[in-house]
């Protein structure tokens, strides 16, 4: 009981600080530390969860001239699901999707390693070397991977020196190529991270059980990993494919005249002055990501994602 | 067998992919520090070593008060976000509904920067207007320019992006402190907040440093909530992808991105260093602490 009276005061932050302001207002005191504890939460739902929501809102608003006013009119959706805006949406789903794979295949084996082989000790510094690339800005990063891969790029002059290829390969930059390329290079550590908290829900002693009964890496992969690893591997795999979407400056940079994503036509949208475009576009966004969350949470269960932080 | 030390070649094999990975996600940027250091600039078949463009890049006032500014929206950005994402890790420790916390604070995360950035601007044009209006229905010019786009706005998008690493990072530091600790304070007489700042912060402190560093390179670096809600090219990346955009990569304008790379990496890395040397003294002292008790 005790105990139980100690954590109340404890949850309740300054309420009963002995400070002699708060012992002549000790009301005051909590409603202090209330207010503290809700401000950051407060803030989220007023500048995060409330633009968002509002999003749907104002996607069916009538266009002016320079701004909207408010209406209900489809004609913004209209404009986008009759128009190439919706054949592009649709390609760059496709490019995210195979970026997804990419970096799967590259990043997820080097989390399996890394919890399986490398000291417990040793294993989250092995993962910080991948925060390394997060030190670089993102522009900086992508906008490198143009005299990286362009024609007379490195790339290029690597494989023209070692005798691979007679002429320079121009079909890397400014093609789905190149913006796939771009979205794995940038979204890669991710996938190393989420894998790396999945692969806490798989126990060193299952993999020793695995190779005591004779199973091959692929069947372990595909009967052990996968079913216990499969929250972590969605958040890092949609965490991606959201990006791969949204991200304007990947198919801005990297990609051709073809190359379009969601955030590269809301931005394009807002530079024409047509708001209640670029919130539909939002609004199709928001749509396809709590879809798609709702579809991972049915199958997978995502709150064991949080089992190792809590 | 494919048992833990069956295959030492196989170990290396894996440790040697690991590290190829690292390098090949940052190679794009080596190479542009090479080409910085190159008189005759990129694609050039001579390659002569000179400092010339880094001297340049200070002689650019332009860029000098982008980077100044830049700097102080970061500053901002940490004084503010670092004691939220505290304040929000305290929380989910502590109520009933840690789901609903962690799911807000993490959500900002899956939503693309700009879709986000677009959502904020509209956001707060509208509340400009409605606050203008407001303010013409009372007869008062004081609320016209609460929300106009400028450092407000922008600190509120950068808040927004980097809460979720600043929750995620003092959360995990976090982890390994027991709130019995607190309640032993409390009970001995310790006010909350001496219970927090005498005891629980001492141990929170690598977690909350960290992410100061980290959050102010993640605002120096980010381009696209800034250039949504800030307006105008007055910022690092603001300039710097204006300059390439309507110049063409300059020279200077590799020196300037090799600089900051530099000074990122340095930062970040004496970070990494900085926790992994602290982390490996406090286990020392935990195992000579442990050794006694194990051997009786």
């Amino acid at each position: 009981m005790t105990k139980q009276i100690n954590t109340l005061d404890t949850r309740r932050g300054g309420s009963n600080s002995t400070s002699p302001f708060f012992v002549a207002y000790p009301r005051l005191g909590f409603f202090i530390s209330k207010g503290v504890f809700a401000f950051p939460v407060i803030f989220m739902g007023l500048f995060f969860a409330l633009p968002l929501a509002l999003t749907f809102v104002w996607s069916v608003f009538e266009r002016t001239m320079f701004w909207m006013k408010p209406a209900f009119t489809l004609f913004a959706y209209e404009n986008f699901f009759t128009s190439a805006r919706v054949d592009n949406f649709l390609a760059s789903m496709g490019h995210s999707s195979i970026s997804v794979l990419i970096a799967f295949i590259i990043g997820f084996p080097i989390a399996v390693f890394v919890r399986r082989r490398v000291p417990q000790v040793a294993q989250h510094r092995v993962i910080l070397l991948f925060i390394l690339p997060f030190a670089v800005s993102e522009i900086i990063r992508i906008f490198a991977l143009r005299p990286f891969l362009q024609r007379n790029g490195l790339v290029n002059d690597v494989l023209l020196k070692i005798g691979v290829i007679n002429e320079p390969i121009t079909a890397i930059l400014f093609t789905p190529t190149g913006v796939i390329i771009g979205e794995v290079m940038s979204f890669l550590p991710f996938i190393v991270f989420s894998g790396f908290l999945a692969m806490e829900a798989v126990p060193k002693y299952v993999f020793e059980i695995c190779d005591d009964l004779g199973a091959g890496p692929i069947r372990v992969f595909i009967d052990v990993i996968m079913p216990l690893a499969a929250p972590g591997i969605f958040a890092g795999s949609l965490f991606i494919f959201v990006n791969g979407l949204g991200v304007a400056l990947l198919p801005n940079i990297l990609g051709g005249p073809g190359a379009v994503n969601a955030g590269l036509i809301a931005t394009q949208a807002i530079s024409a002055l047509d708001f209640p475009l670029a919130m539909a576009v939002s609004a199709i966004m928001m749509a396809t990501l709590l879809g798609l969350l709702y579809i991972g949470h049915r199958l997978f269960n995502l709150t064991r994602i949080l089992t190792p932080i809590s | 067998m494919n048992d833990d030390y069956s295959s030492k070649w196989g170990y290396r094999l894996k440790w040697l992919y690991t590290l190829l990975v690292v390098t090949t996600l940052m190679l794009p940027v080596f190479f542009v520090m090479y080409i910085s250091f190159n008189e005759n600039g990129f694609g050039a078949r001579d390659y002569d070593f000179t400092f010339e463009w880094y001297g340049l890049i200070f002689s650019d006032l332009l860029m000098m008060d982008a980077i100044t500014s830049t700097l102080i929206l970061s500053a901002i950005t940490v004084i503010f976000v670092v004691p939220m994402g505290l304040i929000t890790a305290k929380l989910y420790k502590i109520t009933q509904y840690p789901l609903a916390v962690v799911s807000l604070m993490l959500s900002p995360l899956f939503v693309p920067s700009d879709i986000l950035g677009a959502a904020l601007l509209v956001f707060f044009k509208n509340l400009n207007g409605a606050f203008t209006l407001f303010g013409e229905w009372v007869g008062a010019s004081w609320f016209d320019t609460w929300f106009d786009l400028g450092y407000f706005s922008a600190i509120v998008g950068l808040i927004i992006y980097t809460l979720p690493y600043v929750f995620v990072v003092i959360l995990i530091t976090m982890g390994r402190y027991r709130q019995e600790q607190t309640e032993a304070a409390r009970s001995c007489g310790a006010t909350a907040w001496q219970a927090f700042w005498h005891v629980e912060f001492p141990q929170i402190r690598t977690g909350v440093f960290s992410s100061c560093a980290f959050t102010l390179i993640l605002c120096f670096n980010e381009y696209t909530r800034t250039s949504l809600l800030k307006g105008g090219f007055d910022t690092f990346t603001t300039v710097l992808v204006s300059q390439m955009l309507n110049e063409g990569m300059s020279e200077q304008s590799y020196a300037m991105s090799s600089l900051v790379s530099y000074i990122a990496i340095a930062i970040i890395g004496s970070v990494i260093i900085f926790t992994l040397v602290r982390s490996e003294r406090l286990e020392r002292i935990a195992r000579a602490k442990a050794e006694p008790l194990m051997a009786s």
